[in-house]
């Protein structure tokens, strides 16, 4: 994706007759823009998934509403893409087997819950740990290699897991019966993860979602501040021009092993949550390399350019694969399976026209439409002088 | 003796499996040595092969999926074994020559991860249509009982081994004389001159006059033709579903080339017959380890020699 690649600002300085375009744009970077503008995004996604799709439902007589849990399973895969973007998006490395961290640290979390504590933030905590951990050695082999041969030594690390997990390990995960023994607790010794959130239910539903979402917001914080650092400048270097970045003095293998890890906590944090949220874990929907194809998707469906962009990727994805699938249509009929079909389609054509992804094409639609206004506004400034 | 058997029965139903194997690395080794393309559609040329080779052979009876929407009950054209065996490479080339055309071209120039991507898509697209149209069950492979007016059926008496199915050993020596041929073509024709040169440096063999495009049109559908391929012979064996092309052939296809060395002729075959040697000792050792064992033997090598056992230089570092 080279040439397509994030650009993070490094700290514009804005000369002070700046216009008020100018100065809007760059407030719209500041940190704390970016949190709050998650922070209402959050608030508002469940209702609009739900209820907001529920009327248009209701209008066009076709079951396209969203319904209770979906929000969360979006936003679970939203954290999990945004990890696995700084690592194809920023440092350009296509790993096929992020699968291994997030079903890895699902099972952790869900034994941990069985034979530790049902705590929902220590079964969080244990899962990502277990995935840092696993993500240590298998980067520190991978890394090694660059391009196809990375992709292919990290799907063959993660295949690995999933025939382990599907056979000789199956006294630890339950094999192809899956891992139902989950416990988990309630939040912070009181709440109940199922119970509505008291007075907002309309707009936030049960406490799981108030969990997923300060995941979320803690992942765009976290990934924000990587992106916006000279750390993560260095990441972007690594991207574009790898040996250059070697030329300058820096230990690359280190700032890849790095990129890796933190990727790898990022889907790891994502299956615990997934994990809590499912009840229930499966070799096929943790481990397997599908899996870590859905990420790839995900991610190039909504953009590798930017930070929050596979999130709308995962957003697309899951829509179409949870509630698409269940339309039936006037004409067509039932969409059922054909749903993979079209996703496959929609995918190859963004690939193609688009390797800015959904999000990418609609920030420069954006910036189109913000630039024809600003040249629209200096004109009739300039008329009036 | 029993355990003279044994090797002799592993080494046979290695070389089964080796022989699928080689064939995928093959095909796409050479599409990625001559246009250092990375094909991620591969595995989709093999199920292409294995549902067109059912079709070909034999009738089947439909449960599910578009095409019992529309009440055809059974596809198929019944036409036996010998048949297909003409007729699966020439719609495995074909469909090569047009992916050439239409997706890889567009993307010879393009970065090595869009390549992985849109020919990733392809895969899904061909997977999902051959669930929609013919349906997502699990269809049984069904030897041939006669193969150009011989009874094929029943086994034969080996030495050492004993009684081994005769239809298989047949498969066995087929996909063997395809990978000869295959052999013979690239490291004994001009054909397979240009294509090693271009592998080297195709600009110097444009340079000299030879029309490069049309050999990577060859080289395309000849590496399709041989996925393809591989899906007949698989399908003879093997159970027919739509997601053998990513278990079954695409990934296993690229730890061949792994194993053997990107672009290497020699390195795909040995490294098929390593990898599928492996995994028929592993079956009769430890069964459940086969896979883990498999994906290890290429971690290892990536990991020790990135070249592979047989590649002189690492294509796209």
């Amino acid at each position: 994706m080279s040439g397509n690649g994030p650009r993070p600002n490094g700290g514009e300085i804005l000369d002070p007759d700046a216009s008020t375009i100018q100065r809007a744009r760059a407030l719209a970077q500041h940190n704390w823009s970016v949190i709050l503008g998650a922070v209402i995004a959050l608030l508002l996604f469940r209702w609009l998934m739900i209820d907001g799709l529920g009327m248009v439902a209701d209008m066009v007589d076709v079951r396209i509403g969203g319904y209770e849990g979906l929000p969360s399973l979006i936003l679970i895969y939203g954290i999990i893409v945004i990890g696995f973007n700084l690592l194809l998006g920023y440092v350009g490395l296509l790993s096929f087997g992020h699968a291994a961290f997030f079903g890895t640290a699902a099972y952790v979390a869900g034994i941990f819950s069985a034979e530790v504590s049902g705590s929902p933030l220590l079964m969080v905590v244990a899962g990502t740990v277990a995935a840092i951990v696993l993500a240590w050695p298998i980067g520190f082999l991978s890394i090694r290699r660059t391009g196809v041969y990375f992709a292919v030594l990290t799907l063959t690390f993660g295949q690995m897991l999933y025939f382990y997990a599907l056979g000789p390990g199956a006294w630890l995960t339950n094999g192809d019966n899956g891992y139902s023994d989950i416990q988990t607790g309630d939040l912070l010794g009181s709440i109940r993860l199922d119970a509505p959130v008291p007075g907002l239910e309309f707009l936030l539903g049960h406490w799981q979602y108030v969990f997923v979402s300060i995941f979320m917001l803690l992942a765009i914080i976290v990934a924000n501040r990587i992106v916006q650092s000279p750390y993560g400048l260095i990441f972007t270097a690594l991207g574009e021009n790898e040996h250059r970045v070697s030329f300058v003095g820096l230990n690359v293998f280190r700032y890849k092993l790095m990129a890796f890890i933190i990727s790898a906590a990022f889907a790891g944090v994502g299956g615990s949550l997934f994990l809590i949220h499912e009840s229930y874990i499966h070799p096929t929907t943790g481990l397997y390399w599908i899996t870590s194809g859905d990420f790839v998707i995900m991610s190039v469906l909504g953009g590798t350019g930017s930070l929050v962009g596979p999130v709308f990727g995962a957003l697309v994805f899951e829509y179409i694969s949870n509630v698409i699938s269940g339309v039936s249509l006037p004409v067509i009929g039932a969409i059922g399976s054909l749903w993979r079909l079209a996703l496959g389609a929609a995918f190859v054509v963004i690939v193609w026209f688009l390797p800015q992804g959904i999000y990418g094409a609609l920030k420069s639609l954006i910036g189109r439409v913000g630039r024809l206004i600003e040249r629209q506004l200096n004109q009739t400034a300039g008329g009036d002088d | 003796m029993a355990i003279v058997d044994t090797i002799a029965t592993i080494i046979l139903n290695g070389l089964q499996q080796g022989a699928i194997f080689a064939m995928l690395g093959l095909g796409l080794t050479i599409i990625l040595g001559t246009m250092k393309f990375l094909n991620l559609a591969h595995g989709a040329l093999y199920l292409i092969g294995a549902y067109a080779g059912m079709i070909v052979i034999r009738e089947t009876e439909l449960t599910e999926g578009l095409l019992t929407d529309l009440g055809i009950q059974s596809i198929g054209l019944d036409y036996g074994f010998a048949a297909a065996l003409i007729l699966i490479p020439i719609i495995g080339f074909v469909v090569g020559v047009f992916m050439e055309r239409f997706v890889a071209k567009p993307f010879y120039d393009r970065p090595e991860t869009d390549q992985l991507l849109v020919t990733f898509g392809l895969a899904l697209m061909v997977e999902e249509i051959a669930k929609g149209t013919i349906g997502g069950n699990t269809f049984q492979s069904t030897p041939a009982k006669r193969f150009f007016g011989f009874d094929v059926t029943g086994p034969i008496q080996l030495p050492v081994v004993g009684a081994f199915p005769q239809w298989r050993l047949y498969l066995i020596l087929i996909a063997l004389i395809v990978i000869g041929l295959t052999w013979l073509l690239i490291e004994r024709t001009d054909f397979g001159l240009v294509v090693q040169a271009g592998t080297h440096d195709s600009e110097m063999v444009r340079l000299l006059g030879i029309k490069i495009s049309r050999s990577y049109l060859l080289v395309f559908g000849l590496g399709a033709a041989l996925a393809a391929f591989a899906g007949l012979i698989g399908a003879s064996i093997q159970t027919i579903s739509p997601q053998i092309g990513t278990e079954r052939a695409l990934v296993p296809a690229f730890l061949v080339i792994v194993v053997g060395g990107a672009g290497s002729v020699g390195g795909a075959i040995v490294g098929g017959m390593v990898l599928g040697v492996t995994i028929a000792a592993m079956t009769v050792i430890a069964s459940q380890w086969a896979q883990i064992v498999l994906y290890a033997v290429a971690a290892i090598v990536l990991l020790t020699r990135p070249q592979g056992l047989f590649g002189s230089v690492e294509v796209e570092e």
